[in-house]
Order: C-alpha cells, then sequence, then structure tokens
C-alpha cells in the first residue's frame, strides 16, 4: 500500500514479531483477521455473498445463464470470473486504474478453479453436447483494505455455495435444436456441490519466514508475496460427514507478487504453511455456511446489515 | 413495508432468468364493510352492507361469500344473476381469473363494477395480514388456496373487531375443492360448495339451472363410454417426436358423426369418424390426432346423417352406416383419431330446449342452431317455459361416460319463430357485435346539425357545382357513392366520389375502434347493423341528394375508348343533384326526349362503362352467378310477403364497372407508395382439384370446360350454353362460383407482388376503396390514400405491416362472418315465407349424394336435400348417379319438387322437398284435389326498404359454400 509510510524501527519490530511466529497485532502468522460474512444479498443473483475482512470488502454475485458446451469437453459446463474494481475503494481504481488488478484476481480464479479437482463442472451439464450451464461470477471489490486474493476467493466461494440453479428438463428435439421445461417453483432448483472449490492463500514473505493476512504495515515490509490456490474439503460443507479422513488439500495454483524472489526451501515451507492455513480458513467457512443455512432453512432469508 | 417476489421464466432464445420483483404490503387497505367499526371508511367506500339478507336456507345468520377461482370461472353465469349480493372478490381471484379467460374477467369487472350487485374487491395481496408467501414445495394454486383462506378468516376477525357477538356479518367461502374445504373447516371458516349453496337459495327460481355442470371430463372411467384424452404432457411429447399432429378440429354438417382436422404442413386434411374417432371434439377445437395406420384409411362417406330425435341416454350406438365402405377406393384420404384436446374452442351456441319425455324430469337435450355442434345435456326445472323459446347455453365438459356434453341455461332470448330472436340467433352464431354504440363512441360523434365548417371548404377542391349524382338500389340510406361525367379538352373527365368517412372517423378514437372490430355493416333481411352509428351512415357521410357533403374524389380523364389518360385523387366538396335508384338512372338514359346535364352524363357514363366492360372481360374476368333473391317485406309487420330473384339493369354494372375502376387505380396509388403496408385484396386462383366434380358434371351434359386460366375458363364457360334450358348457363356459373376461393384482404407487405393477383377479377391488383361507410377496410384505404396525396396526416400504425396483417385478419373474418349471417337470414326468412304455403316448383340437382338429391330450386334460390329411399334407388359412385329401374338421376337434371314447410315438429322448422316429376310410385308426391289446397294469397308489392346494396363486386366474390 503506497503512502504508508514506516519507520525502519517499526519495519524491525514487525520483522523480528514475524520470526518469532507472534505478530505486532497479536496474531500467529498464519492466522487471519476477523471475518464478516453474509449469503444471499443480491436478490436478483443466483448466488450471492458478501465478505469483509479488516477493510476489505468484497460482494460477489453468481448469474446462471444456459450455453452450449466447448466441442472438446461435452461433458461439462463452463464457470466465469468478473472482476470489477469500484473506483469507490480507491481513488486509484478511477479511470483503468484497475484494470491490471482485476485481471490479475480473475486470470488467478480462473486458473485455481481450472481443475475437475478444485471445482467439477460436470454437475454444470444439462445435455450432453447440446446445453449446459454457464456461470458468470462477478466480483465486485468495493473497498480495498489488503489481502485482495483471500477475500475474494472466500467470498466466490460462499456465493457458489449459496448458488441455487433451477430444475430443468431437457430433451432433444428433430433437428438437434434443444427444447427444455422449467419447474413453475422457484424453490424447485439444486445446490451446488463447492465443497472442493479452492481458497487462495496469500502468503506474504517477510524475512525469512511467511504471514497469511498480513495487515497493510506488514505489507510494506515485505518484497514478494505468494500465493496459493489450495483445494478445499468437501466434509465441511455437508452435514453428513462421510468425507474421508486421509483427505489431502491439493494446491491447484501458485502465483508470485512483488520484485522480489524466494529461495526454494522457503518456497516449499511457504506452500505447508498454505495449506495449513488454507484447511483452517476452509474448514471455518464451511461451518459458517452450514450454520447459516440451517438457521435459515430454505425460507426467504431475512438479510441484516447489508443493502437493507 | 415490502417483500420481493421470485419466479423463473424461459426466454425465447432459451434462457432461464430470475426475475425479482418488489411486492409493497400496506396497512391502510379498507375492507369496505359497513359492519366494521376499524377501517376509516369515507361513506363511498362502503360497498358491503352492515346487515346482509341470508338467501340461502343452509346458513341462518347473515354473510358475506368469498369466492375462489375456479367458482368465478366456472360459475360466472351464476354470478351474473342479481340473486348473489355481498360478495368479497380477493385480488388472488381476480387476478388467476384473468390469467386464465379475459372474456370472464371482463364479465365479472362488469359485475364489480355494478354498485346494485355489492361486489367488492379486496386487494389481499397487497394487505400486510392478508399476504402469504409461497412456501417451497407448494404449487402456486395451493398457495392462492391458502391465501383465498388467510384472507377469509382475516375478514371474519377484522369484522369482530369492536362488534358485539352475532351482530357482525359471518364469512362464507365457496368452493367445490374438497381439500381446500377441510382445510377451510379445519381453520374455523365457514365453506360450502356452490351447488349446495345454490341450490338452497330461496327467491330465485331457475338460478340452479345456471349451475354449471363442471366434471373434470376424465375421471369417470366408470361406464366409459370413450377412450381418456392424454395428458398434456403426453401430448406435448407425442407432437414433439411426430407420433401426434395438431390440428383444428372442423365437424361435418351433414353428418354428426364425421369430421375432418387441418394440420398444418399436411396438404389433405385428416378424416374423423365415429364417436371414437372424434372422441369428445367439438367444432373449432384445437385436438391432438393420431394418424392411423394406412390399411385403416377410410374415405369421406357422402351420406347425410342426422342425430336420432329421440334422447338416446349413455350409450354409443352401432355405426354400421359408416362402416360399410369399400376399401379399395382412390379417394381414401388420411384417417385419424382424436387422442386428446389441446384447447377448447368453446363459445355459448344458441338452440332449442328438446324436454324429456317425462314430465317432472330436470335432465333435458339441447339442440343447438348450428349443425356442426353436438346436442348438450343441460338440467332445468323450467322445460315447459324454456320449451318454447330460443335460449343460449353455455357448455361445461364432456365427461367420458356421457354420450352428450354437458352444459348449463345461459339466458332465454325470446319466443321460436319471433323475428326478434331469430336475428338475435343469427348475429350470436355468426359472432356479429350488435351491442348498441356506448357512449364513448357516441361521443366521438359530431352535432347533429352539424354544416361543413368553412375552413374545411377551403382545403378542399370545390365540386358542388359539378353535375354529380348518385345511382343506388331502391331504399338505400347508406349512399357512399357517387359519379359525374363531361367532355373535357382531351376526351371525358369521369369523376368517382366516395363518401369521406375519415373526416368523422378519426384514428385511435373509441368510434374507430368499435368500427375496427365492428369491420362492416352486416345486412339481414329486415334489419341492419350499422359499422358507425346511424347519424354517420345515414345523414353526414350518406351522398344524399341536394346536400353538401365531403367526399373523396377519383377523377380520371378518360379517351374515346375508356382508356385511362390521367388519374387524380383529392378531397372535395359535392352536391348531389340526385340520388336515383337503378331503374330511374335506366329510363333517364333510355328516355331520348331528356336532354338534362343528368341524363348526358349518365349516358357518357354507361358507354364509356360498356368499353371498360369488354376490355375487362377481354383480359379474362369471370362472370360468375349465385342464386341471389330478394324479399318483399310487409313493411309493418316485417313478414316477408313473396320472393323474386334480383333483375339486373344496364346501369348495375355501370355503377359496377367505375367502383372496379376506382378500387384498382386506388390500389395501384397506394401499394406504390405504402410498399410495406398497404391494404389491398386478393382473389387466390383456386387449386385445380376443386374443380374435379364440377368438370365431371360438366362433361356428362357434354361439356368440356378449360379450366387452366380464367381467361380460358371464361371463354368456355361462356360457350356453354343449351338453347332449350336458358338457366342451363347459370347454373353452371352457379356451380363455379362455389368452387372459388374466397377473397381476402391482406397486407401488400406479407405477399409478394405475384400473389396480390385478382383472380375473379382478372386485375394485377385491387382494394376496396368506394364503400367506407359499410366496410372499414375502405376507411383503412382511404387514410392510407389521403396520406399518400397529402390530405391528411398520416399516423405510426397505418405503416405497421404487423398491425395491418392482424387487422386484415379481423376484417376477412368478420366478412366472411357477415356473409354467412346474411345467408342464414334469408334462410331464415324463407321458412317464414313458406309457413303457411306449399308450392310446385321446377329444380335442379346440384350434386347427387349417397342417399339424397342436393337439389336448387332457381326461383327462390333455395337449396336443400331431397332424401332418396334407399329401397328403391341404387347408388352408382362410380357415375355419381342415383337409379330407380329405368330413371336415372345425375347432377344438373331437371325435376319438380313441392316444396312445404315441415312445422310438426315446433323445434325443427324445416323445408321439405318432395319428388313430383319424374312419377315414380310410392316415391313421387301425389297432388291432392284441389279443393285441400290453400289458397295463395294476393300479395301487395312492396318495395323493401331496407335491402342490401348491391355490391359491386360480390358477384364475383360469392364463395362455394365451404362443405366438408
Amino acid at each position: 500500500m503506497a503512502g504508508l509510510l514506516l519507520s525502519s524501527t517499526e519495519k524491525m519490530y514487525i520483522l523480528h514479531g514475524v520470526q518469532d511466529d507472534y505478530r505486532s497485532d497479536g496474531r500467529s502468522n498464519i492466522d487471519y483477521r476477523p471475518m464478516e460474512l453474509e449469503t444471499d444479498v443480491v436478490s436478483h443473483a443466483s448466488g450471492s455473498a458478501r465478505l469483509r475482512l479488516a477493510n476489505t470488502d468484497i460482494l460477489v454475485g453468481v448469474k446462471t445463464e444456459i450455453d452450449e458446451p466447448k466441442p472438446n469437453n461435452p461433458g461439462l459446463g463452463k464457470i466465469e470470473f468478473f472482476v470489477d474494481c469500484s473506483a469507490n475503494a480507491t481513488p486509484e481504481f478511477e479511470g483503468r486504474g484497475g484494470e491490471q488488478l482485476a485481471n490479475m484476481i480473475s486470470n488467478l480464479m480462473q486458473r485455481a478453479y481450472h481443475s475437475s479437482q478444485a471445482f467439477d463442472l460436470k454437475q454444470l451439464c444439462i445435455l450432453e453436447g447440446k446445453q449446459c450451464w454457464k456461470l458468470y461470477v462477478d466480483i465486485l471489490i468495493l473497498e480495498c483494505g489488503g489481502n485482495l486474493c483471500d477475500a475474494v476467493s472466500l467470498a466466490v466461494k460462499a456465493a457458489l455455495f449459496n448458488t441455487r440453479i433451477p430444475f430443468v428438463k431437457a430433451a432433444l428435439m428433430d433437428g438437434g435444436s434443444v427444447d427444455f421445461q422449467l419447474s413453475d417453483d422457484p424453490y424447485d432448483c439444486k445446490l451446488l456441490e463447492v465443497g472442493n472449490a479452492p481458497l487462495l492463500v496469500t502468503l506474504c514473505k517477510i524475512g525469512n519466514k511467511c504471514v497469511v493476512d498480513p495487515s497493510a504495515e506488514e505489507e510494506s515490509c515485505s518484497v514478494i508475496s505468494l500465493i496459493v490456490g489450495i483445494t478445499g474439503n468437501p466434509k465441511y460443507y455437508s452435514k453428513e460427514s462421510k468425507a474421508s479422513l486421509n483427505f489431502e488439500c491439493k494446491c491447484s495454483t501458485i502465483g508470485m507478487n512483488g520484485p522480489g524472489s524466494v529461495a526454494p526451501e522457503t518456497f516449499k515451507a511457504a506452500i505447508t504453511q498454505g495449506i495449513i492455513a488454507a484447511k483452517c480458513l476452509d474448514e471455518a467457512l464451511g461451518r459458517t455456511l452450514l450454520r447459516e443455512r440451517q438457521e435459515c432453512g430454505s425460507y426467504k432469508k431475512n438479510s441484516y446489515g447489508f443493502l437493507k | 413495508m415490502w417483500t420481493t417476489k421470485t419466479f423463473l421464466t424461459k426466454t425465447k432464445r432459451g434462457n432461464v432468468l430470475k426475475i425479482v420483483r418488489e411486492h409493497y404490503l400496506r396497512d391502510d387497505l379498507l375492507c369496505g364493510s359497513a359492519a366494521c367499526n376499524f377501517c376509516p371508511h369515507k361513506d363511498d367506500e362502503l360497498v358491503l352492507e352492515a346487515n346482509p339478507e341470508s338467501l340461502c336456507g343452509l346458513f341462518d345468520s347473515n354473510h358475506y361469500l368469498i369466492l375462489d377461482t375456479n367458482v368465478v370461472l366456472h360459475q360466472i353465469d351464476v354470478i351474473e344473476e342479481d340473486a348473489l349480493k355481498n360478495v368479497i372478490i380477493l385480488q388472488t381471484v381476480l387476478e388467476e381469473v384473468k390469467h386464465q379467460n379475459t372474456a370472464i374477467f371482463q364479465r365479472l369487472l362488469e359485475v364489480i363494477g355494478n354498485k346494485k350487485r355489492k361486489f367488492f374487491s379486496f386487494v389481499n395481496e397487497h394487505h400486510k395480514d392478508t399476504y402469504v408467501e409461497r412456501n417451497p414445495g407448494e404449487k402456486q394454486n395451493d398457495r392462492n388456496d391458502r391465501a383465498i383462506r388467510k384472507a377469509a378468516s382475516w375478514y371474519a376477525s377484522h369484522l369482530s373487531i369492536k362488534n358485539i357477538d352475532g351482530q357482525f356479518p359471518q364469512i362464507v367461502l365457496l368452493t367445490d375443492d374438497e381439500k381446500n374445504r377441510q382445510l377451510a373447516h379445519d381453520e374455523g371458516i365457514l365453506t360450502c360448495t356452490v351447488s349446495d349453496y345454490i341450490k338452497n337459495v330461496n327467491g330465485y327460481p331457475g338460478l340452479s339451472d345456471k349451475l354449471s355442470k363442471n366434471v373434470i371430463p376424465e375421471s369417470c372411467s366408470k361406464d366409459a363410454l370413450y377412450p381418456a384424452h392424454l395428458t398434456p404432457t403426453q401430448i406435448h411429447a407425442g407432437i414433439r417426436n411426430g407420433k401426434l399432429h395438431q390440428g383444428t378440429f372442423h365437424a361435418s354438417r351433414d353428418n354428426y358423426l364425421e369430421g375432418n382436422a387441418t394440420i398444418s404442413g399436411c396438404e389433405k386434411s385428416i378424416l374423423l369418424q365415429g364417436h371414437i374417432g372424434i372422441n369428445r371434439a367439438i367444432d373449432g377445437d384445437i385436438v391432438a390426432i393420431e394418424i392411423l395406420p394406412q390399411e385403416e384409411w377410410s374415405k369421406p362417406s357422402d351420406i347425410v346423417l342426422e342425430d336420432k330425435t329421440e334422447d338416446p341416454g349413455d350409450f354409443l350406438e352401432e355405426e354400421s352406416q359408416l362402416l360399410t365402405i369399400s376399401k379399395a377406393d382412390d379417394d381414401i384420404t388420411p384417417t385419424g383419431k382424436v387422442v386428446g384436446i389441446i384447447r377448447r374452442k368453446w363459445r355459448q351456441y344458441c338452440g332449442i330446449l328438446l324436454p324429456s319425455k317425462f314430465p317432472g324430469a330436470t335432465r333435458h337435450l339441447f339442440t343447438p342452431a348450428e349443425k356442426r355442434i353436438p346436442r348438450v345435456r343441460i338440467e332445468t326445472r323450467q322445460s315447459d317455459i324454456l320449451a318454447s323459446q330460443r335460449i343460449l347455453v353455455a357448455l361445461d365438459s364432456w365427461p367420458r361416460n356421457s354420450r352428450y356434453p354437458l352444459g348449463h341455461f345461459v339466458r332465454s332470448l325470446g319466443p321460436i319463430g319471433d323475428k326478434d330472436a331469430e336475428n338475435e340467433v343469427i348475429l350470436l352464431e355468426h359472432d356479429v357485435p350488435h351491442a348498441r354504440f356506448s357512449e364513448a363512441v357516441l361521443a366521438c360523434l359530431p352535432p347533429d346539425n352539424w354544416t361543413i365548417p368553412e375552413e374545411e371548404l377551403a382545403r378542399r377542391v370545390d365540386l358542388r357545382a359539378t353535375c354529380v349524382c348518385s345511382v343506388d338500389p331502391p331504399g338505400c340510406t347508406d349512399i357512399d357513392d357517387a359519379l359525374h361525367a363531361r367532355r373535357a379538352a382531351a376526351g371525358y373527365e369521369v369523376g368517382v366520389h366516395i363518401a369521406d368517412v375519415t373526416h368523422f372517423v378519426r384514428p385511435h378514437s373509441a368510434l374507430d375502434r368499435e368500427a375496427a372490430a365492428r369491420a362492416t355493416t352486416v345486412y339481414l333481411v329486415d334489419k341492419r347493423i350499422d359499422m358507425v352509428p346511424e347519424l354517420l351512415s345515414s345523414n353526414l357521410c350518406s351522398l344524399r341528394g341536394g346536400e353538401e357533403r365531403l367526399a373523396f374524389s377519383c377523377i380520371w380523364i378518360l379517351d374515346e375508348n375508356a382508356h385511362v389518360l390521367s388519374t387524380k385523387f383529392h378531397k372535395s366538396v359535392i352536391k348531389s343533384r340526385a340520388a336515383m335508384t337503378y331503374e330511374e338512372a335506366q329510363m333517364a338514359i333510355d328516355e331520348t326526349s331528356r336532354n338534362d346535364e343528368i341524363a348526358t352524363s349518365l349516358r357518357l357514363l354507361n358507354k364509356l362503362a360498356k368499353k371498360l366492360k369488354q376490355r375487362r372481360l377481354d383480359n379474362g374476368a369471370l362472370l360468375l352467378a349465385s342464386p341471389e333473391i330478394r324479399f318483399q317485406v310487409d313493411s309493418e309487420t316485417h313478414e316477408p310477403l313473396d320472393v323474386q330473384a334480383k333483375r339486373i339493369v344496364d346501369t348495375n354494372s355501370m355503377v359496377e364497372e367505375f367502383m372496379l375502376l376506382a378500387n384498382v387505380s386506388v390500389a395501384e396509388r397506394i401499394a406504390a407508395d405504402y410498399p410495406q403496408s398497404a391494404l389491398l385484396r386478393r382473389h387466390p386462383a383456386p387449386p385445380p382439384a376443386h374443380f374435379n366434380a364440377f368438370l365431371k358434371a360438366a362433361s356428362r351434359q357434354g361439356f368440356e370446360l378449360d379450366v387452366s386460366t380464367n381467361k380460358s375458363f371464361s371463354k368456355s364457360l361462356n360457350e356453354a350454353v343449351i338453347p332449350e334450358r336458358p338457366f342451363f348457363n347459370t347454373l353452371l356459373r352457379i356451380m363455379a362460383t362455389r368452387c372459388m376461393q374466397q377473397a381476402v384482404y391482406f397486407s401488400s407487405g406479407s405477399k409478394t407482388q405475384e400473389e396480390f393477383y385478382h383472380y375473379g377479377l382478372a386485375c394485377p391488383i385491387y382494394t376496396h376503396f368506394t364503400s367506407p361507410i359499410r366496410r372499414y377496410a375502405d376507411v383503412v384505404v382511404h387514410r392510407l390514400l389521403a396520406g399518400s396525396v397529402g390530405a391528411d396526416a398520416t399516423h405510426a400504425a397505418l405503416l405497421d405491416t404487423r398491425a395491418a396483417q392482424a387487422l386484415c385478419d379481423n376484417l376477412n373474418y368478420r366478412h366472411r362472418h357477415a356473409q354467412l349471417a346474411a345467408r342464414a337470414s334469408v334462410a331464415l326468412n324463407t321458412h317464414i315465407l313458406f309457413k303457411n304455403r306449399e308450392e310446385v316448383e321446377s329444380a335442379v340437382v346440384l350434386a347427387v349424394k349417397r342417399n339424397a338429391l342436393q337439389v336448387l330450386i332457381p326461383k327462390y334460390g333455395l337449396e336443400g336435400p331431397l332424401y332418396l329411399p334407399s329401397d328403391k334407388f341404387t347408388y352408382n359412385e362410380e357415375e355419381n348417379v342415383q337409379i330407380c329401374n329405368d330413371i336415372v338421376f345425375k347432377t344438373f337434371d331437371e325435376l319438380t319438387v313441392r316444396l312445404t314447410l315441415d312445422s310438426s315438429n315446433l323445434q325443427h322448422r324445416k323445408l321439405v322437398f318432395q319428388l313430383v316429376t319424374p312419377f315414380i310410385p310410392g316415391v313421387s308426391y301425389v297432388q291432392q284435389t284441389k279443393d285441400d289446397q290453400m289458397e295463395v294469397e294476393n300479395v301487395e308489392i312492396k318495395t323493401d326498404e331496407k335491402k342490401r346494396k348491391d355490391l359491386p363486386e360480390t358477384k364475383n366474390k360469392k364463395k362455394k359454400k365451404s362443405k366438408t
């Protein structure tokens, strides 16, 4: 974050704290700051979530559309990410200022969700080779307070968890055209399986160690940060926890940000640290979402706070 | 306070959209009851009485009624009766009704609008206490039922606020849904079925007759006579995979056990035979059809079959008559059976009651006036009164175990045989809008004493000094055309002046909308149903003699041989010198001593018209004929006194020629200026197959007609003359007319240039311009032309091809029905004429059927079946003749028949044709002694005042009667 001026003593203080796994605000290196999450905030979208992490504020809406699958993947649906950096977030985003950042995040998300082990696109198929669902994930950055990637990935996963796709029955007609029937009941929807969906964890290298969820001060001490995408564990996202215990999280993408360099050992250590952090984060997110769903039932929820 | 409503829709492009609407909830909606102590009503907002009188024996205490949606949809006839008062119509119900049936919705709105009825519409969907959210897994209908129950219990508790127990009205929910009733009962709401309620209403006899007998048709599998219909999903799937076809069912007029269905994309219509094959389809319904395998195909039977007069009860008789069909025939057509109904096209039907033989019975049969509609079973206790009346009946359902559809009595139209009642039947059966003009329409009219304003005079070409005159049938009051002719510098100047109706009928006014809906003036024998109010049709627009009128003029310069040298159109003011009848005009021409301006211009017109006509005939225009008769009507009783064939004089064709010329000139102009939206009229060439039977019959008389083009057809018709049978040629032309297709209006944007051709008139382009008083098409053409010559502003709707085509569809529909209504009126008057008469007349055979001859009486233009007993006659299918010993009947044969009206059955008056000559013992009618014969009254000759005008074009347009 530009404009933040730290003296070398302050920097040293932060660096030493990180070395001892005890950060200036009392967290350990893999601890996140408290977050605020709300789902189903945009009634027009099929699924939505809003996440606030420190000063970072993200709104995600998922829209569905019917599309034709790609010829080389006839049984798969599609998912696309769009990031919009609102000029409200910071003055730098004004005009085309946020474009580069937006592209970076959406590419990262696209890559992280690309693997079939991260997100199963088969569930978006309606009629093989003819029709599938296409999900448009619109990410709106309302306020920018650091650690964007992590916040975005969390909000996206929550929004996908909240997404309801209408049940359609499709049939092939003569001449290859497809006709489908739609239930008139708006509650007649299916939910997506998003347990495997990846979370992005930004590891900020300070000294030899890395921290997650850096504060603005910590960021200014670092020259490079690693972003790893770690797949989630479905057992946290469903009530019947039948998922195997020896479930292993996989790393679906890695990105780097900043001018510095990383030694191989640090790199390995950082990924391991990222996996641990992602696991905790994933569990917390899954539990929270499940609790929210249970509390609201499938009734129309009463929205709190946001946009109210 | 607000909430949101969410639903999913499918777009045309095959996408699914989630739509979210905001829905506002209010707490300031009033309950509308005078018994309420809570809502801050103003006096005029109280609709429901404080102490409504209880009519129903089932409920002692006074109460308000709440109806559910199906009650409104099915029992609207009961609701329209004055008996039910103090009814709450919930918005949920109102919206569902609107969604399902707009006609019933309109009727309901009318009832609600009637202050005396005390119907209150309560906006329960926006009241914070009565709004209900749809639950997951709940059907829309269940939610609506729940909303209705919620509103009912809210009303009950709302009225009890600050009221002493027993002194406020209860709420009674009427619903026929058993589950809903049970749920309502559990929630403590008083409920009852409609039929229980209505049957216990005191003081309104006949109310229960109007109850709709709505049975879910497929549910009665016990004693089922008919196979069950497929469900909509099965039909949908069947049509999609090509096993089933969708078509419109047309019942046969002659045989109640036969019909056919037209399927899009299929050239031949599909034949449907027998009770099972038709499977409860009623004329006009959209049905799903399964085509039978080819070896089961059959051919249309050519017998005339009517349903028995007795009530046979609920069983289906053997259909042996139909099944005696030789299978190896080339006339075999694709045959199918109805397997499901996609949409019912039921309306209300006029007809008469066929009372049950058992006295005091309540179940009766109803015979519709339209032969293509089956009889209807209705329940009524007033059969004694209704038996002698024309009544209107609505269809409710057709369960599988009932031979006939179930219906209920709607209203009585009047005694059978009463002219007004019979005319009403004709108008209703042909869907002719004949209500009086509404206030909104009348408000568009100019004042009675309207005169042409100065600024209008300045804008128009002043032709008041020109010698213009009109020639029309006697008694015509809506004169819409006038003519003039005079010598000009180069050749002759001829003008056609058409009443300027568009000056008074402005686009998009209430008057315009009404005229567009009516589309045409309908002429019955003794009645005219105007398209525009009388002030315009018979006064301000009518080009009466000696009065200044606004006109739209078309002026040509013609050369010696009537070739058009130049044409111009402009609005004008004219003052007709004389409004003449055809006869008067003819006399003026013939009387050589007359040399005034009128006579000379008439002679000039006549001379030019003859040249025009000759040229037209040379081009291949057909001269067709149809048996047209005119009645002489008693001016006081309006009873027909006598009939005669129409007389045609030269002046008829003189007017006709110039009208044709005007129409063609205007058509060319507007088609050039509005390539996408000009309203034109086309007459397609008849497909050669239509001529088959006709050509066969003609060749048996020794004439080979060439029908390849209209020119050759016209030529060979001219040559087909038998000198000793002068009527033969006319007869040929009558039958040729029936091979023609109907001429139709269309928008120039919807067809290619080649399709504009008018076959009957043999001209490449044609429209209607000359009768704007009685045809809406002409009004539109006037507007187009006015825009084109800069006399009036155009408006957007004029240029819209789609709107123009929709308008044309309505015009065509109304015109066809107006023609049919006119024909039905002639038939009705013929019946009245023959009430106390019998005649022996010569007749000709038009067609030979399996068990009858279709004969035509040229004198009266009457047509009907002459039944032949099958034990004496044998039918030769190959030759299409009926043979009895050495006598052979074939098409075009001349016979003598006796005509009587069979009044033995008052319900079923019909003309009976009996053979007189050639004499066949046991078949022919034997003349009785002279004494028995009735004296034929001397009839006064009176001019019929309200006879339809001779349309210039009609003769070429008369359609072949729609046969099966």
